[in-house]
């Protein structure tokens, strides 16, 4: 069949990012959970002090990282997945040309559930196992009484129930919506939106082949500025953490800032150039040097990328600025926020360096398949 | 000319092996039309991609006049295929995205070769020119992918089975059209078929079985596309 459990060991990816964004929003759902349940018990003025700011840090990370990593993780993997099937649309069309009924092909996709499942429920435990640490660190000078530690089942359906049947239905849906094309569509190449472009026979292949990459395959640079999005919003967000958050919880949010962060972009430079493999393996047979199919192809997608990441630098700034604006004004303990260059520096170099790097390995990985293998998978 | 020594390919993991090509040497001459003939499975197409560098055997050596194309690295060898090299495929292998005419033109541009609409009216696609391959049959498909070799002026033209899918009046033309250029252009065509009335076209005959050759014989006298039999 199409995707079986053994598919579901590449998507990795997916297990990884979900597994990050629900371990980051259980911990601080878990505080904030646990500190309401001991707010009558605060008498101290300093007590109710903390208590307001520690809250409204967790709300600040909860919104800025739960929100920003919780939303694009999830904007991703739907792309991930929407992108799989649009893939194996020719095996879709294969199945139902035999004979299957399309409910029971639809009905496989749902073990996308699955490294979403894993993913998800990973995160929960990591995070709960965690949590006396987190306590500990949030409530390092004994300002607050002890927080006890409390299972929240309603958190636990919200971060791991909920998405995994989230991903189940979407991904059945999405396959069944494809299903509906009549069989003849599904099995011939994708027409996509070729049709709008005016007729370009005049001008040289290469200069068309540049034209057209970004233009046939939309979804491809949507996904690639969206990581260089993603990437640069979590690291620079990350590293802005040190600002405004303790050592350790910095700490902790650069790891899983930069560790989502090139898990979105591998996906996407893996998605990029497997979606382009045909035409590159077929200039190569013909006898186009590596590199002109490379710049034309793939070159299109770096000004995306750039994009991508310049916008991400605005919104994260945007986004912290905003919500710190409106929950610190009361607590002029806290510093105010500035954009911070050497958090964008670095984050830009480990970007450039990540994309050129991963592309090359690709780009080798690639090449050492034959053509017969691209064109017929 | 084209001298192969010894060509050995085998595929599969180390646990299971099978021999595809059992060593394989064969020379064919400049200008010449050799067709190799073999059943489904004998190991032809796999032979094609080798002489013509698209693919690498495990063993054994293939000369082009000086070079050996087995030294060549990697970007060698496409610089190679660029100068010499024409392959239609036998599953045409048509980026989809792009019309005939640009198909074409992906051949032509290589060979900064001007006169690709020559190409396309050759094969008679000039009212198919500005349609995708989806819109196109699978004669038409076969079509644009022989012009895509073609406009690449290629000294040597290696054919995988390319009149399987056509009828026989477009098959006939196609086979006419392909000797027409052969005489013409002073191209040296390979070209891989299992029907065997096509191989009285040829100046060579391999016969292959198995991975190995079986016979090699010359035509004394040759017949045209409309006096085989079909
Ligand atoms: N990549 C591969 N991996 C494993 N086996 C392969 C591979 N490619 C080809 N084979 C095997 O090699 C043998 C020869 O294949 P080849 O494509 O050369 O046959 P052919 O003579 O061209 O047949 P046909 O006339 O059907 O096209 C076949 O038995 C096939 O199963
Ligand atoms: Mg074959």
């Amino acid at each position: 069949m199409i995707v079986g459990i053994k598919d579901t060991v590449k998507l990795i990816g997916i297990t990884i990012v979900a597994c990050c964004a629900v371990f980051v929003c259980t911990l601080f759902l878990s505080y904030n959970a646990d500190l309401a349940e001991i707010e009558n018990d605060i008498t101290a003025q300093t007590g109710q002090l903390i208590f307001q700011a520690q809250k409204a840090t967790g709300t600040v990370t909860v919104a800025t990282t739960g929100g920003c990593l919780g939303v694009t993780s999830l904007i991703l993997l739907l792309f991930y997945i929407k992108n799989y099937i649009d893939i194996h649309g020719k095996q879709l069309g294969i199945l139902k040309a035999l004979g299957y009924p399309n409910k029971k092909i639809a009905g496989h996709f749902s073990v996308f559930g699955l490294p979403v499942f894993l993913g998800c429920l990973s995160g929960f435990l990591a995070a709960f196992l965690y949590l006396p640490t987190f306590y500990h660190i949030q409530n390092k000078e004994n300002l607050l009484p002890e927080i006890p530690i409390g299972f929240h089942p309603l958190l636990c359906l919200l971060l791991v129930g909920a998405p995994t049947l989230l991903f189940m239905l979407l991904s059945v849906l999405y396959a069944n919506h494809q299903l509906k094309k009549p069989v003849i569509t599904l099995l011939k190449e994708k027409k996509e939106t070729r049709r709008t472009l005016k007729n370009r026979n005049n001008i040289p292949f290469l200069k068309n082949l540049r034209k057209m990459t970004l233009r046939t395959k939309k979804s491809l640079p949507f996904f690639m500025a969206f990581s260089a999005f993603c990437f640069s919003a979590m690291t620079q967000m990350a590293f802005s953490m040190k600002q405004l958050a303790s050592e350790d919880m910095a700490v902790m949010m650069i790891g899983i800032g930069l560790i989502l962060a090139f898990t979105t972009l591998l996906l996407s430079l893996s998605t990029v150039i497997k979606g382009n493999a045909e035409t590159l393996a077929m200039m190569r047979a013909l006898g186009y040097p590596d590199r002109a199919g490379e710049k034309a192809v793939l070159g299109s997608y770096r000004p995306i990328a750039a994009i991508g990441f310049a916008l991400g630098t605005g919104y994260q700034y945007c986004l912290l600025k905003l919500v710190i604006t409106i929950l610190y004004t009361e607590f002029d303990a806290v510093q105010n926020y500035h954009f911070s260059f050497p958090a964008f520096a670095v984050s830009l170099v480990i970007f450039l360096l990540f994309y050129e790097i991963s592309m090359i390995i690709y780009k080798r990985k690639m090449k050492k398949l034959s053509l017969k293998t691209v064109m017929t998978e | 000319m084209i001298s192969a020594q010894n060509i050995i390919k085998t595929y599969g993991n180390k646990t299971k092996k099978t021999q595809i090509l059992n060593n394989i040497s064969l020379t064919i001459a400049d200008r010449s039309f050799t067709v190799i003939l073999g059943a489904s499975g004998s190991g032809k197409s796999t032979l094609l991609n080798i002489l013509s560098g698209l693919e690498r055997p495990d063993s054994g050596s293939i000369r082009y006049a000086d070079t050996d194309i087995t030294f060549l690295s990697d970007s060698q060898l496409t610089e190679f295929r660029k100068e010499k090299i024409g392959f239609v495929f036998q599953q045409y292998y048509l980026l989809p995205n792009m019309t005939a005419e640009q198909n074409i033109r992906m051949g032509a541009d290589l060979a900064g070769n001007p006169d690709y609409r020559e190409t396309i009216r050759a094969v008679g696609l000039e009212n198919e020119r500005k349609k995708y391959p989806d819109e196109l049959s699978g004669g038409e498909q076969q079509r644009v992918s022989i012009a895509r070799a073609l406009a690449k002026k290629p000294d040597f033209l290696f054919l995988d089975e390319p009149t399987g899918a056509l009828d026989e009046k477009t098959g006939r033309q196609i086979l006419a059209y392909i000797a027409d250029i052969h005489q013409r252009c002073g191209v040296t065509m390979i070209l891989v078929t299992h029907n065997q009335n096509i191989a009285e076209m040829a100046d060579t005959v391999i016969r292959m079985n198995s991975g190995r050759i079986e016979t090699e014989q010359k035509n004394q006298t040759k017949k045209t596309a409309y006096e085989i039999a079909w």
